[in-house]
Parts: C-alpha cells; sequence; structure tokens
C-alpha cells in the first residue's frame, strides 16, 4: 500500500532537461496560454483538440466536416511520424495552433508540426530496466493534457510531469506511487479548474488505488481520493470479514480519463476490477467502489454519489471505461459502454440508472432490480471447484477500454466492441505486492469476432452494426461530416458513414491500432490523425482454449502516428 | 570483389536463418539439458513470475513472442535464452528476472521452452 505524500517526492528536475531533445527547442513561435475558457470551449474549436477525450463531455466528435461521407474515398496520407519505441501506442494526439503532442509507448512525448510532421521537441523519461514486470497489459499511455503553458502526461513508473509546451523542458516532475509495488500509470490527464488529475493503474497486483489532483503550477497535490474506503468511511464494510487485509490490496484503478460537468461542478471518474481479479472468496460483498463511476467535487475530491456497474466483480469487468457526458431531451446523462456487456445511460445528476442494453451476449447477470441494480446469475460465479463454462463476456468486454464517440447531432454513439465469451475457475494465488494476484486458475477464451455498434442513445436501440473478424481495438472518432472513424489490430484504418455504418474508405498503417484517431485543422484543411501500434493486454486474443482472436498471436508491432488530407489536386 | 564480400554475406545469412535451434560450441550449454523434472519446474516458474502474460498460455505467443516455434530472429543459444530472462532486453518490455529467479531457475525456464520447441517439433508443427 502506497501511502506516502507526493509532496515529499517533489522536485524540480532541471537537470533532467537535457534529456529532452533540443531539436527545435527556443526556435519556436511564442504560444499562447490555454486557458480554463479554452477548455470549457473545446467542443467547439474545430481546429484544435486540446484534451485526450476531446472534450469535457468526452464526445470525441469533431465539427469539422470538411471531410464528409462524399468525399472521404480521397483521403489520402500527408505524413506520418516514427514513435521511435514499439509497443502500445495507446494514445490520442492533441493540436493546438498548428502544433501535435503525443505521447507513445515507454514513457516519451513529441511536439511535431501538424502540417508536416516535423519534430520540434521530445522528451523520453528515462524509464527503469525493470518496469515491464510491474506493468499487466504494456508500457503504454493514453495521451497528454494542456493546460496554461505546459503539457503533462504520465510515465509508466508513475511520474506525472509537466514540460514547457514551446522548449519541452521539464518544469516539474512528481512520482504519485512506487511502481515496484505495482503503482503504474497509463491515463491522459485531465485539467480542471487548474488542476491536473489522473488516476493509478495496478489492479491486477495487490494495490489500493487512488485518483489524485496536483496543482498544475508546481505540481503540489491538491486531494487525493481512494477508490476503497478506509476503517470509518461509508463503504468500508462493503469487503466481507474473511480477510481482513482485503481492501488495503483491494485494487480499484482508475486509469482512463474522468469527464466534467462544469454546470453541474462535478467531475465523474470510473474505476476498475477489485484484486484478486476473478477470486472472490476473500471479499465478498459491493467491494466499493470498484467497477464504478464517482461523481467528485473536483475542489476536494469527495465523492458526491455514485453508480456500481458490477458489485463483487468475478469476471475482471473492470469498469473502468470512459462516461460520456450528453443531454438528451430534457435528461442530463452519462453514457457508459462497460466490459461487463452492458451499455448504460446513467443520470448524472444523482447516478441513478435510467437503462443498461447489452452491447455482447450478457449471462452473469439477468436483469436489474427497480433500484438498478444487477441481479447476478449465480451459476455464472467462477469458483475453486469446478470450470464455469460460457460466461458471457469474457473480461474484455463487451466494450474494451478503447473509448466510444457521441454523434450529438444523430443522437448516436458508437461503441467499438466484440463478442466473446469465456471458461473460467477461480483459483488461491498468494497475495505478494509487485506481484501478480488473479485468482485465476483456468481461463479459456471462446472464439469471437468484433463489433462496431451504432446506438441509439435515446432508445438504446441498435441502428447498425459492422461485424470483423477481430475486436475493434481504436478508440473512435466521430465528425460533423457524418463520418465515424474506427481501427482493428490488423491496422485496418476505416471510416464508415455515421447513419448507415456502411465503410467508405480503408487504409493500412502498418500496425494494429490501439490508440484512438483524431481531427483538428490547420489552414483550413481538416486533417485526421490516428496512432498504430499494437500491444496492450492480449490474452483474449491467444491464450487457452480456442484464444478470441488466434490469428493475432504475435502480431507486428509498430509506432507511427499517420495523418490524412484530402486530395487536393 | 564487392559482389564476392556481397555473396559470401547473402551465404552466411542464408545458412543462419536455416540453422537449427541450438547452442553454438562456444556458448554457455543449460547443464540441466532437457530434464524431465527440470522442464515441469520450469513450467511452474512460467505461470509464477508472470511470463504468461506477455508470452501466453504455454509461451505460445501473446502480445510478447511466441518462445517455442523456430521462428527467431537469430536462432537462440541455450546462454543468450538464460541472458535475456536474467538480464532483459533494454527498450522492451522483457525485464531482468535475476533479483527474483536465482540462475538454477532460470535455466529451468531455459529447459521448459526447449521442452516445448521440441513437442512441437516432434509434433510436426514445423514441417
Amino acid at each position: 500500500m502506497n501511502t506516502t505524500s507526493p509532496a515529499k517526492y517533489l522536485r524540480l528536475v532541471a537537470a533532467l532537461a537535457g534529456i529532452a531533445a533540443a531539436t527545435g527547442a527556443g526556435t519556436a513561435s511564442a504560444q499562447r496560454a490555454v486557458t480554463d475558457q479554452m477548455l470549457l470551449n473545446a467542443q467547439n474549436d474545430g481546429a484544435n483538440w486540446i484534451m485526450a477525450p476531446r472534450d469535457y463531455s468526452s464526445t470525441r466528435y469533431s465539427p469539422l466536416a470538411q471531410i464528409d461521407t462524399r468525399n472521404a474515398r480521397r483521403l489520402v496520407p500527408v505524413w506520418t511520424f516514427s514513435l521511435g519505441v514499439l509497443d502500445a501506442q495507446n494514445t490520442t494526439p492533441l493540436v493546438l495552433d498548428g502544433v501535435m503532442y503525443v505521447t507513445s509507448a515507454h514513457g516519451r512525448i513529441y511536439a511535431v508540426d501538424a502540417r508536416t510532421g516535423t519534430m520540434k521537441w521530445m522528451y523520453a523519461h528515462p524509464m527503469p530496466e525493470d518496469i515491464g514486470k510491474m506493468l499487466c497489459c504494456d508500457v503504454g499511455n493514453r495521451g497528454a493534457a494542456l493546460y496554461a503553458d505546459k503539457v503533462f502526461y504520465v510515465t509508466p513508473d508513475s511520474h506525472v510531469i509537466a514540460l514547457n509546451r514551446e522548449t519541452g523542458k521539464v518544469v516539474w516532475d512528481v512520482v504519485l506511487g512506487d511502481y515496484k509495488k505495482a503503482y503504474t500509470m497509463t491515463v491522459a490527464p485531465l485539467v480542471v479548474k487548474g488542476k491536473v488529475v489522473v488516476g493509478m493503474s495496478g489492479a491486477e497486483y495487490p494495490t489500493r488505488l487512488y485518483i489524485e489532483a496536483l496543482d498544475s503550477e508546481t505540481g503540489q497535490q491538491a486531494w487525493r481520493r481512494y477508490t476503497i474506503p478506509g476503517p470509518g468511511e461509508p463503504g468500508f464494510d462493503t469487503w466481507g470479514t474473511t480477510d481482513p487485509d482485503a481492501w488495503k490490496f483491494g485494487g480499484g484503478s482508475a486509469w482512463i480519463t474522468g469527464s466534467y460537468d462544469p454546470t453541474l461542478d462535478t467531475l465523474y471518474w470510473s474505476t476498475g476490477n477489485p484484486n484478486p481479479d476473478w477470486d472472490g472468496h476473500g471479499r465478498v460483498g459491493d467491494n466499493l467502489y470498484t467497477n464504478s463511476t464517482l461523481a467528485l467535487d473536483p475542489d476536494t475530491g469527495e465523492i458526491k454519489y455514485h453508480y456500481q456497474y458490477t458489485p463483487w466483480d468475478v469476471w475482471d469487468y473492470d469498469g473502468v471505461n470512459e462516461t460520456i457526458l450528453a443531454d438528451i431531451g430534457g435528461e442530463r446523462v452519462w453514457l457508459h459502454g462497460d466490459r461487463n456487456g452492458l451499455l448504460y445511460k446513467v443520470d448524472r445528476t444523482n447516478g441513478k440508472l435510467i437503462w443498461g442494453k447489452e452491447i455482447s451476449k450478457v449471462n452473469w447477470m439477468t436483469g436489474f432490480t427497480p433500484e438498478g441494480r444487477p441481479i447476478i446469475n449465480q451459476d455464472m460465479v467462477p469458483t475453486y471447484d469446478k470450470v464455469v463454462k460460457g460466461v458471457c463476456p469474457a473480461s474484455e468486454g463487451g466494450k474494451w477500454w478503447n473509448p466510444m464517440a457521441l454523434d450529438p447531432n444523430r443522437s448516436i454513439v458508437v461503441v467499438p466492441s466484440r463478442e466473446i465469451c469465456a471458461d473460467l475457475k477461480a483459483g488461491k494465488t498468494e497475495r505478494i505486492e509487485g506481484r501478480y494476484n488473479l485468482g485465476l486458475a483456468e481461463a479459456n477464451w471462446e472464439k469471437g469476432h468484433g463489433q462496431l455498434i451504432a446506438f441509439d442513445i435515446r432508445t438504446g436501440e441498435k441502428i447498425w452494426t459492422v461485424q470483423a473478424p477481430s475486436p475493434f481495438t481504436s478508440g473512435v472518432l466521430t465528425t460533423a461530416g457524418g463520418l465515424t472513424f474506427a481501427g482493428t489490430p490488423e491496422g485496418q484504418f476505416s471510416a464508415y458513414d455515421t447513419a448507415t455504418g456502411k465503410r467508405l474508405w480503408s487504409y493500412q498503417t502498418g500496425s494494429g491500432i490501439v490508440g484512438s484517431p483524431m481531427s483538428f485543422s490547420v489552414d483550413g484543411r481538416q486533417y485526421i490523425a490516428v496512432p498504430s501500434g499494437w500491444g496492450g493486454w492480449t490474452g483474449w486474443a491467444t491464450w487457452g482454449g480456442k484464444g478470441g482472436s488466434p490469428h493475432l498471436k504475435d502480431n507486428r508491432k509498430g509506432g507511427y502516428v499517420t495523418v490524412f488530407a484530402l486530395f487536393d489536386k | 570483389m564487392k559482389i564476392l564480400v556481397l555473396a559470401l554475406a547473402v551465404a552466411i545469412f542464408s545458412v543462419a536463418l536455416s540453422a537449427p535451434v541450438t547452442a553454438r560450441a562456444e556458448d554457455i550449454r543449460n547443464p540441466l539439458g532437457l530434464d524431465a523434472a527440470a522442464a515441469d519446474e520450469g513450467r511452474k516458474l512460467y505461470d509464477a513470475l508472470g511470463c504468461v502474460a506477455c508470452h501466453g498460455n504455454n509461451a505460445r505467443g501473446a502480445v510478447g513472442p511466441d518462445l517455442t516455434d523456430n521462428e527467431w530472429l537469430r536462432a537462440p543459444s541455450d546462454e543468450m535464452i538464460f541472458n535475456v530472462i536474467k538480464n532483459g532486453r533494454s527498450g522492451t518490455l522483457m525485464s531482468p528476472f535475476r533479483d527474483v529467479a536465482p540462475d538454477e531457475q532460470i535455466w529451468q525456464l531455459v529447459t521448459y521452452l526447449r521442452d516445448e520447441n521440441r513437442k512441437r517439433r516432434e509434433a510436426g508443427e514445423f514441417r
């Protein structure tokens, strides 16, 4: 357990600044400061993409419409940029005023001329040699954040780093956890009212994880919210009595960027699975606040209310996925696609469930109580004494972590997903800090396939489904041009008609896509960017049984950003 | 002369590619060989140390490479496999395991991987 105040570790690392490549440093023109007003207005600023989820509502919807359903077939690559390292390229690039800020695997961040792909500067965080075995799911990073004159990102060994946006030099560098005990970080930060909010990874190991806010100027801790309550706090009694230390090592990660509603002054941040993942014998109870979305006071981190998707998760369903904030008629809701196979609509003013609809086949629950609590199917609970056959979905969904996108004008949310079930047997595993503790004796994935699904957000009805041999492992981008962009593990990046699901254009990026596409414009020209580079947790594809997508074994790695625009001749 | 050098290089490269998965004479050989008990211990270690997370069930590959096939970029010697497990591979996810596994256990892992490769060869998977 990590209880050390990050203030103890606060340090200016001017000495490290030399690691930032000098290329272009000091020659860039002065860049405007990112203000609260710019962040609050991000959804209307088509030229720029200044936070990983695009805007505080996490829509991933670009208002740009130069590229549309009629001309998408004329998209051509205009530049590519090598990220310099292999492994999971989970990032969403940012763009402000013609400069792209893109993180990569292995702790790097780059500033790139968004017109040409020419590097302006690079910062390579010095990574410890033993980091690989402290990460459940590869050495990726999900993106950066911008505020004032700085760019912020996290590293796998739990540093949060602020760099000067113009020079790439380190302004502050704070350590939030002990990576040797598997407190690790991949999240794209979110800046709210001058605070840099981040969340920890590590729930496949014995950990007690948290969401934390830092002062953007200094890196000083503003607040820390443990996702598992301590003694005397509400929810502490949901960890049972079998193992008195279960709460100390119960996981509850927070590695997906939250959303913010300024009108309610509420931060929505989701939490992951309890540990051990598949063995619930030692933690009988709801295990609050795992597998939940927390509605937080952004000034203090206090929990206002919550909704829990999977109480007592024994399937590694990990409710950490994003929330999209949407106003539908008179409803003010959040939408959340979960690895437990359900798409949720929840009243964001009070955390009450409105509906949950199947993304993929679901048999771990049989319905909801009137209060909105799932009714667990006891036949699908993994135990020590037998293999439970055909649990649907397998632990990766439904919807895996890759973000979905909203088209607010068409009232559509497009969900990247998969249809895969698994056979599971729980096992008693030893709890050692810094070591995997999955609670799993046996897991066999059934053969599966991928689905890209458009839902009507008013009713939860499916409008169209695109099927593919493999799960859709990219995030999704929607645009005002009526387009939906998504990618596959095989590296195919495609544009679809958001209204019908018809594929209009496709391009082979060279490696599997596990990051998220985005759009921006410079000098009046719209661009689409997508990272590619295969990696991340891929046990679902190849482990045991038939494996969800066995052809992905040894899938080719890579590390690129490819940027497209309309052929202009 | 350049053509001769090039031809020689191609020939050496071709031989390297077609070389069986065996140790070179100058390499340190695995003292445990293909001992069945050592292979079994290696299999247990493979799961316990978390190798399975990247390299998949039975080391058949996942996000990390298959460690039991014949498709290595360079035919590995026992010593090379031992050193990679012990010291890791810089610039990749492969961490050093020297602080958690003594040499004896690393050799057991080498035996396990060799034994899995043997099983696949004998089953005719690589014809």
